[in-house]
């Protein structure tokens, strides 16, 4: 059965481009030009798919955007894409198209057997039936749901494709390319402002493109070659304006050509926004409105005029204004018998005299009884005092026409009700926002393009200056006229009335709504689903609304809309993400040494953004493995590390080491030059912000390194500090984190080792005792040596220009080679500061205090520092605080493992404890497992036995409570 | 001498139509921080707002906040303000050509168009979420100077968004 054919009217497709495509499994061709909707009809294909909830047999409803019913699933494996909008995808050769929602086949779907339950499946069915009897009984209906209703299926498969984002700017933008929007556009490019004009179509014109006029295409032309003669006018075609944010940032989905992203997702901030978005026509409501071949008397109109396709023989329309005959009036002049259900009791004498030359019989003061056939419809049976049967291919409706109001809606603008025009206009715009043609429900083209030319002129500056526009020479418009029907359908067929096509929301279901309190428009859409899923209710919102409204008693204007929110149309996931995905999601923090890591086995590990060479496959192929052998070669003789991704700050200043006695704990006005001080630093509010050591360099320069994690917000503090609070303090700070590499050389041979790299420098404990700092040039490039120590062993870290540290690291390992000298990774570098018990970032949680950490007695008492005073209020102060301890393991070969919850010997293992494991280590030295907690009462508890719960696991283990300092508590190899 | 090691040692090269992304590095990159006055005294004429560049005296000077000014040349006696060697802190990558502009815009939310950014002006932005600073140098000719522990992952979104135009 074919309802349509395809005819030789000249129109919008390439006849000497013909494509192939698929659809369901069968192979069909159409026309470079065609969209996927107008080929599948031109091949006499009107049920394309079921509807939602009942399974009912779907065809395409219109010729646009609006589109509710022909959504097809296109592409395979990772470029599958469900719901795609047949009637605005372009026609490609090789696409492939399947039905949706049915099983087995399209034509006979078992699932079909839901319409005979429709009379149960109202609305709000599910929130009803499916509560009980249990509580958890949705968990158990749910799969079965959504597998017998929905849309299409997305799939598991990585997509393939490419998204990109790009920034842009403009001067004017402009949404839809119809009459008013062309018009706008070259107004406003004949100012020589930046100018973008944005058409979601594949071809500029809007509703031009379905006139079918000659004058008009004529028109649109001249428009579109002066456009692209501009040079700084961007036309973009196949571009959705998806959502308009705060200070006129519109975001646009591109599908580009001949480029390798499929989509780009563009960010554009413009100076004026002209809207001219159009409007999309309502359908009537009445009994089977859905059946296939039942459609939008606009998308008759546009597939007769741009695509060639016709219904085979006889249309009706059924209409209650005025732009329905545009149709009725274009398929009679092509050779197809028109009838007209005409809601209306009177009609202009110029519509009444044109339907009689073209031989179009109306039936005044009826409408649509019923709609007959299922999977085609084959006629209508009018209603009211004609209650004829008439056999036809296609029915065409026009409830009347609803601007697309959306965008001016996204920051948060009401639309208003109009009743001149029946229809909801934008409620204002936005300061800089301008609106012209059917957005505003101006329906006349000439009106429109003359709205376009005006909205363009009130966008600029200086808009005198600019040429008047050409105006098509075509008859002044047609005043547009409306009768509002909201309802055409009988009481006993309200449940085959639909009002929302692509939820399956019929009269009764909002009757139903209304009958249950739903009274909202808000509250109607959560009940019945009206309005959701991918076209969002852009044809049946306002009919469901004024619905709404009636049984309310209220006029409409009174009953609002819903909330219009981005995106206008569907956008995937993908190209929300853009190049955000994988490896691309987050930036890479590389060290200076990360290429010599890589090229001499290290393996990495993550710590926040930086990449960290985790350790060395010379020690072992596993951490577990590697790190006891690094921390060996520590312990027992000198092992080389990477520690550039220490936070480094140039302080410099005549009042530097005055700043740095203020936001330092301890003091350091009076640390000599060539020496480090440890210091740890508070928040205002007395909670420990970070530790580091500090260097002075000169009188009025310092050297001040912070921990890794921290590195960022340090800096940001001390600037902060210097801008607001201390703006009379002559200091300056620089990161130096980039400009500077460091490496730890640590162990008892790590002297000589140092000794043979730089000969000539005296680095003996004389002239360079623990916390000492010496500077010189080494092959022309400045080193810093700290005598300092993270692994507790003697330890120097050599600091020096980041672009000469893999070349100064490896000069150290070549001369220190014969002592057997080697590098040492993260995981060893963390376990032996755990045995030495220097707290670190899994130690610090951002609720420490200085006392919780044991430190509180290096604070001054006698200075004033950052977070003195809070230091000391009560809470900071409370005998319980969850404070740093040391724990030893007491069964052999048990492991403690980190973020064990510590519970007493006597505790019963529930809840959230007395403490937990912050790091933890296998000891080289003890041959136990250790590790650092922090614990209720912390150090009073030293010697109690524990037990450290790991419930992931369900792990007990045994342990006890001692000192954080595991090995050389007196600080000797230090000092050696 | 010790051998210099560029942190874009293991990027892969990148050659393009209309398009050239290259590092150019070599280059003495000094902070100079102090009063206005200061400033003036140690560097003679320094540029009188942000986002404009100077070149005074064979040297590039860039004002980075009302106290800092970063200079690109040989480094200037300046007792009178404070001075930090930066030059290893930033990978520089030069971005040129017709394109050039149409990359910068997929990677950083600035107006690159020639009225609006045009040479001797400079912008500080972020890369990939990165800090970095665009400085226009010529017609359509870009350096980017990004932090050197992200210079890789800055490389390789440069050279990912000029994709489209890569030979």
């Amino acid at each position: 059965m074919t309802a349509f054919k395809r005819i030789d009217k000249p129109s919008h497709i390439n006849r000497t481009k013909q494509i192939s495509f698929q659809f369901d499994g069968k192979m069909f061709n159409g026309f470079v030009g065609d969209t996927l909707a107008s080929a599948l009809l031109a091949n006499g294909k009107t049920l394309l798919g079921r509807s939602f909830k009942y399974h009912r047999p779907r065809g395409i409803i219109g010729a646009g955007i609006e589109e509710s019913n022909a959504l097809l699933t296109t592409g395979s494996d990772g470029r599958t894409e469900p719901n795609t909008i047949s009637t605005t995808a372009e026609l490609k050769s090789g696409i492939t198209a399947k039905s949706q929602n049915a099983w087995p086949s399209l034509n006979f779907d078992l699932m079909a057997v839901n319409q005979l339950l429709s009379p149960i499946f109202g609305a709000g069915f599910y929130y009803k039936t499916f509560m009980g009897p249990l509580k958890k009984s949705w968990m158990m209906y749910e799969p079965i749901i959504r597998k017998a209703a929905g849309l299409g299926a997305a799939v598991p498969d990585v997509d393939s494709a490419r998204y990109e984002m790009r920034y842009m700017f403009c001067d004017v933008l402009i949404i839809g390319s119809g009459p008013a929007g062309l018009a706008a556009a070259v107004t406003a490019a004949r100012s020589g402002a930046r100018v973008v004009l944005v058409e979601q179509d594949f071809e500029f014109g809007g509703s031009i493109l379905s006139s079918g006029s000659e004058e008009l295409e004529r028109w649109r032309k001249a428009q579109i070659a002066e456009l692209e003669k501009s040079p700084e006018v961007r036309l973009l075609k196949r571009t959705t304006a998806q959502g308009i944010y705060d200070q006129n940032l519109a975001v646009l989905s591109l599908t580009p050509e001949n480029h390798p992203a499929l989509k780009i997702t563009e960010q554009l901030r413009a100076r004026t926004i002209i809207m001219a978005t159009g409007a999309i026509e309502r359908p009537l409501v009445f009994a089977n409105n859905d059946r296939p071949g039942v459609m939008l008397a606009s998308a008759l109109r546009t597939y007769l005029n741009r695509f060639s396709v016709v219904p085979k023989k006889r249309a009706v329309i059924v209409t209650n204004n005025d732009s329905a005959y545009s149709t009725a009036f274009d398929l009679a002049e092509n050779d197809v018998a028109v009838t007209v259900a005409e809601h209306r009791g009177t009609l202009s004498g110029n519509l009444l005299a044109r339907a009689a030359q073209l031989g179009i019989a109306i039936f005044p003061n009826c409408g649509i009884a019923d709609v007959i056939g299922e999977k085609q419809m084959r006629g209508v049976r009018l209603s009211g005092r004609h209650a004829v049967t008439i056999e036809c291919d296609v029915l065409g409706m026009s409830g009347g026409w609803s601007p697309a109001v959306h965008l001016t809606s996204h920051g948060g603008i009401k639309p208003k009700y109009n009743e001149q025009i029946a229809a909801f206009i934008p409620g204002g715009f936005a300061k800089s926002h301008f609106g012209a043609g059917a957005i505003n429900g101006t329906f006349g083209l000439l009106a429109a393009i003359r709205e376009g030319d005006a909205a363009a002129r009130a966008a600029l500056p200086d808009s005198k200056k600019i040429k008047e526009f050409d105006l098509p020479a075509v008859r002044e418009d047609r005043k547009y006229s409306i009768q509002p029907i909201w309802n055409a359908a009988e009481k006993s067929n309200e449940k085959y009335a639909f009002v929302d096509f692509q939820n399956d929301v019929t009269v009764k279901d909002i009757k139903g709504a209304h009958q249950e309190g739903y009274f909202s428009v808000e509250h109607l859409k959560r009940y019945t689903t009206l309005g959701m899923g991918t076209d969002q209710g852009k044809t049946s919102n306002v009919n469901a609304l004024a619905m709404m409204a009636d049984l309310r008693g209220l006029p409409l204007s009174q009953a609002g809309t819903t909330t219009f929110r981005p995106p206008y149309s569907p956008m995937t996931v993908g190209a929300i993400a853009a190049r955000s995905v994988g490896l691309r999601f987050k930036p890479k923090r590389l060290s200076p040494l990360h290429d010599w890591h890589v090229a001499h086995g290290a393996t990495f590990i993550e710590a926040g953004l930086w990449m960290r060479a985790w350790f060395y496959d010379w020690a072992g192929k596993t951490p577990e493995e590697a790190y006891i052998k690094e921390m060996e070669l520590v312990r027992q003789n000198v092992g080389i590390s990477d520690v550039s991704s220490l936070g480094k700050i140039d302080v410099q200043g005549s009042d530097a080491a005055e700043f740095l006695n203020r936001i330092y704990v301890n003091g350091f006005a009076k640390l000599p030059v060539g020496r480090a001080r440890y210091g740890v630093m508070l928040n205002d509010d007395g909670v420990v912000l970070d530790d580091g050591t500090t260097s002075r360099i000169t009188d009025t320069k310092f050297y001040m390194t912070t921990t890794t994690a921290q590195a960022g917000e340090v800096m940001s503090w001390l600037e902060y500090l210097l801008q607001m609070h201390w703006t009379d303090l002559n200091v300056h700070v620089t990161s130096l984190t980039d400009e500077w590499g460091g490496m730890a050389v640590s162990g008892p041979n790590s002297r000589r080792a140092l000794q043979l790299a730089f000969p000539e420098i005296d680095i003996t404990n004389e002239a360079l005792p623990y916390m000492g700092v010496i500077e010189f040039k080494f092959e022309g490039v400045e080193v810093r040596v700290l005598r300092l120590s993270f692994s507790g062993e003697l330890a120097y870290e050599v600091h020096c220009s980041a672009d000469y540290t893999t070349a100064l690291w490896e000069h150290i390992l070549k001369a220190a080679e014969l002592l057997g000298i080697k590098p040492y990774g993260l995981e060893a570098l963390a376990s032996l500061r755990i045995e030495k018990g220097h707290v670190a970032g899994a130690d610090l949680d951002h609720r420490n205090t200085l006392d919780d950490l044991g430190l509180g007695k290096m604070a001054g008492k006698d200075k004033a520092y950052i977070g003195k005073e809070l230091r000391f209020r009560e809470d900071c102060q409370a005998p319980e605080r969850w404070s740093l301890v040391g724990i030893e393991s007491m069964e052999e070969g048990a492991k403690l493992r980190g973020g064990a919850i510590l519970f007493a010997a006597t505790d019963e293992i529930k809840g959230h404890g007395r403490g937990y494991i912050t790091s933890v280590t296998w000891s080289t030295e003890l041959n136990k497992y250790i590790a650092l907690a922090l614990y209720n009462g912390g150090l009073k508890h030293e010697g109690e036995d524990i037990i450290c719960a790991f419930p992931l696991k369900n792990e007990n283990v045994k342990a006890r409570i001692v000192s954080p300092h595991f090995i050389d508590k007196q600080g000797e190899r230090l000092h050696a | 001498m010790l051998k210099r090691v560029s942190a874009l040692a293991s990027a892969i090269t990148f050659t393009g139509n209309g398009l050239n992304i290259a590092e150019a590095p070599d280059f003495t990159l000094t902070q100079y921080a102090g009063s206005e006055k200061e400033l003036k005294k140690a560097l003679g004429k320094i540029p009188a707002r942000m986002s404009v560049s100077l070149e005074h005296d064979r040297r590039t000077q860039l004002r980075i906040n009302p106290t800092q000014i970063w200079v690109i040349g040989e480094p200037v006696e300046a007792e009178a303000c404070i001075s930090t060697p930066l030059s290893s802190s930033r990978t520089r990558i030069v971005v040129e050509g017709e394109n050039a502009r149409f990359v910068l815009a997929k990677l950083s939310a600035i107006d690159f168009h020639p009225k609006q950014f045009k040479a001797d002006t400079f912008v500080q932005t972020a890369i990939h979420h990165t800090p970095a600073l665009i400085h226009c140098v010529g017609e359509n000719a870009f350096h980017i100077y990004a932090m050197r522990t992200f210079a890789l992952s800055v490389w390789e979104a440069v050279t990912d968004a000029a994709l489209e135009f890569s030979a």
